[in-house]
């Protein structure tokens, strides 16, 4: 018995060098434009190990002052995902199309959203610490708005695939919009909200780490003032104990998301 | 108990759905108070597009539905919401919020009836629980009160459906294909609960079936679509082989049976 395969298609050559072509001239023209050159990195390496040289052991007796700003880091995040989780509820809700009071406010919520995820959070970062001063307050605020552009995006995606039926029975017995959303329309998307504001956390204590280099508060702010100073035996120290941090943070939150999933 | 009221009249109305679909043509039909009205018609025949003219969740092109002497708003708002509070209303899909208990699935029926900021709150006055309660009563499931409902079977489901219709306190029921997700023992247990519901309180029931020997059974008076047009009216006592040929369009077979040894 012979296996009667059909015969294999050839390749398109043309497309594959095309392509290839492509990609190499795009890499050179940039390199080019940015002043890459191999040969200065090759020269370079040299400063490159002495920095690591001189961050390396961990300072490990600078370990017990870090665990009050990182608890002020942790304390930035809570704060920042309780409150944006709060002003996503309802943002996510009239951005969903099926949920919405009406076009123009959905319109409006979306593009609302929109700039919000546009602009980085080390933007609101700045912003709010010009605004109340320099501090975890301002970091706070900022990682609450950097919550809401992560959580009502993702969540009226989540809000938008629900089954219609439930919200149109309680539309049935004479219920409200509100009580439509409240009995309809949430308990359907629950557990995925939870799981969103979980996944935010954790962007928020990573971010919370990047926000203090610009004064907001933090283990950020620790990081940054070590490096200005050349302790690189310190940044060894907290870059070591943000991961181990951040790592179980991550762990612990994935946890709870496979178990509601 | 108001046998006054629960009164549906249907006048010239025509329902045209956005793709050009007619769910409706000039439908003339007028349902007395208290009354158990089965009907009938195969699939796209417009028996939903009927029920759900009546609450408003399908709007009309034209003519009007009247309950009580009033037009159904044909826009969302509180006039609406007052119409829908009087009238209860049972699906086939059951629709129940499946992670809260039996009882606060009840209580959704009392939603028009209390302050919006108490069911913001959760926090229903003691009169409206005993209603609710009062309601699982009525469909015999009252040790069910504190089950989550995802944990019932389709026809306990079904009742709290049921439930929650009886706990709006309404003038009108009605009931869209209740019994086409049950097996054939539920299915009749469903349908006399809801005759039982109908005798008792005198609730005007308009029920929605596509097995013509259950149609025959339990109701009193069948109504027949087709294409959207009333085909045909009159007792269930009186309605023959032939009347439901006309409505189907065609001979019906074992499928449009229940029980496949029953005789029509």
């Amino acid at each position: 018995m012979s296996l009667a395969l059909p015969k294999k298609p050839p390749k398109n050559w043309p497309l594959i060098l095309g392509a290839g072509g492509f990609l190499a001239f795009m890499t050179l023209w940039s390199a080019t434009g940015i002043g890459f050159s191999l040969s200065e990195l090759v020269c370079n390496l040299g400063s490159g190990s002495r920095l690591l040289q001189e961050s390396w052991p961990p300072d490990f007796s600078f370990l017990p002052r870090l665990l009050g700003p990182f608890m002020e880091t942790i304390n930035i995040a809570i704060i920042g995902t309780v409150v944006g989780g709060i002003f996503s509820i309802p943002i996510a809700v009239l951005a969903a199309r099926n949920l919405t009071t009406g076009k123009v406010v959905w319109f409006l919520d979306r593009n609302f959203m929109n700039i919000l995820r546009t602009l980085p959070d080390l933007f609101w970062a700045m912003l709010f610490a010009t605004a109340v001063g320099f501090g975890p307050v301002a970091g706070a605020l900022a990682l609450s708005v950097f919550t809401v552009a992560v959580i009502s995006k993702l969540w009226s995606e989540s809000l938008e695939a629900i089954d219609m039926g439930l919200p149109e029975a309680i539309r049935a017995v004479g219920g409200s919009w509100v009580q439509m959303i409240q009995f309809g329309a949430l308990p359907q998307a629950l557990q995925t909200y939870v799981s969103y504001a979980l996944y935010a956390f954790e962007l928020n204590v990573r971010a919370s780490m990047v926000l203090g280099l610009v004064g907001a508060g933090g283990i950020g702010m620790i990081l940054e003032t070590q490096r200005a100073n050349f302790e690189y035996e310190r940044v060894t120290m907290i870059i070591l104990f943000v991961l181990v941090a951040v790592l179980i943070i991550e762990q612990f939150s994935s946890y709870i998301r496979n178990k509601l999933a | 108990m108001n046998t006054a009221k629960g009164s549906i009249e249907f006048q010239q109305t025509s329902v045209v759905y956005p793709n050009g679909t007619v769910g409706m043509k000039d439908l003339n039909l007028v349902i007395e108070p208290g009354e158990f009205v089965v009907i009938v018609g195969s699939s796209g025949a417009g028996k939903s597009t009927l029920l759900r003219a009546v609450n408003g969740l399908n709007k009309v092109t034209s003519g009007a539905v009247r309950v009580d002497g009033v037009a159904v708003p044909q826009k969302e708002g509180r006039e609406l919401r007052e119409l829908r509070k009087q009238i209860g209303m049972i699906f086939q899909d059951f629709r129940l919020v499946k992670r809260l208990s039996v009882m606060s699935n009840v209580l959704i029926g009392r939603l028009a009836h209390v302050a919006g900021w108490r069911t913001l709150l959760n926090m229903w006055p003691e009169h409206d629980r005993e209603i609710a309660m009062r309601a699982l009563e009525r469909v015999g499931i009252t040790e069910k009160a504190w089950t989550k409902a995802s944990q019932l079977s389709g026809g306990q489901q079904q009742r709290v459906g049921i439930a929650r219709a009886l706990a709006q306190e309404p003038a009108i029921i009605l009931a869209d294909e209740p019994v086409a997700s049950l097996d054939p023992v539920t299915t009749h247990q469903i349908m006399r609960d809801l005759v039982r519901i109908n005798q008792d309180l005198g609730i005007t029931t308009l029920v929605n079936l596509h097995f013509l020997d259950l149609a025959r059974e339990y109701g009193q008076r069948i109504i027949g679509l087709r294409h959207g047009e009333l085909v045909y009216d009159g007792s269930a006592q009186s309605v023959t082989d032939k009347d439901f040929r006309e409505i189907y369009g065609r001979d019906f077979t074992e499928d449009d049976l229940l029980d496949e040894d029953a005789k029509l």
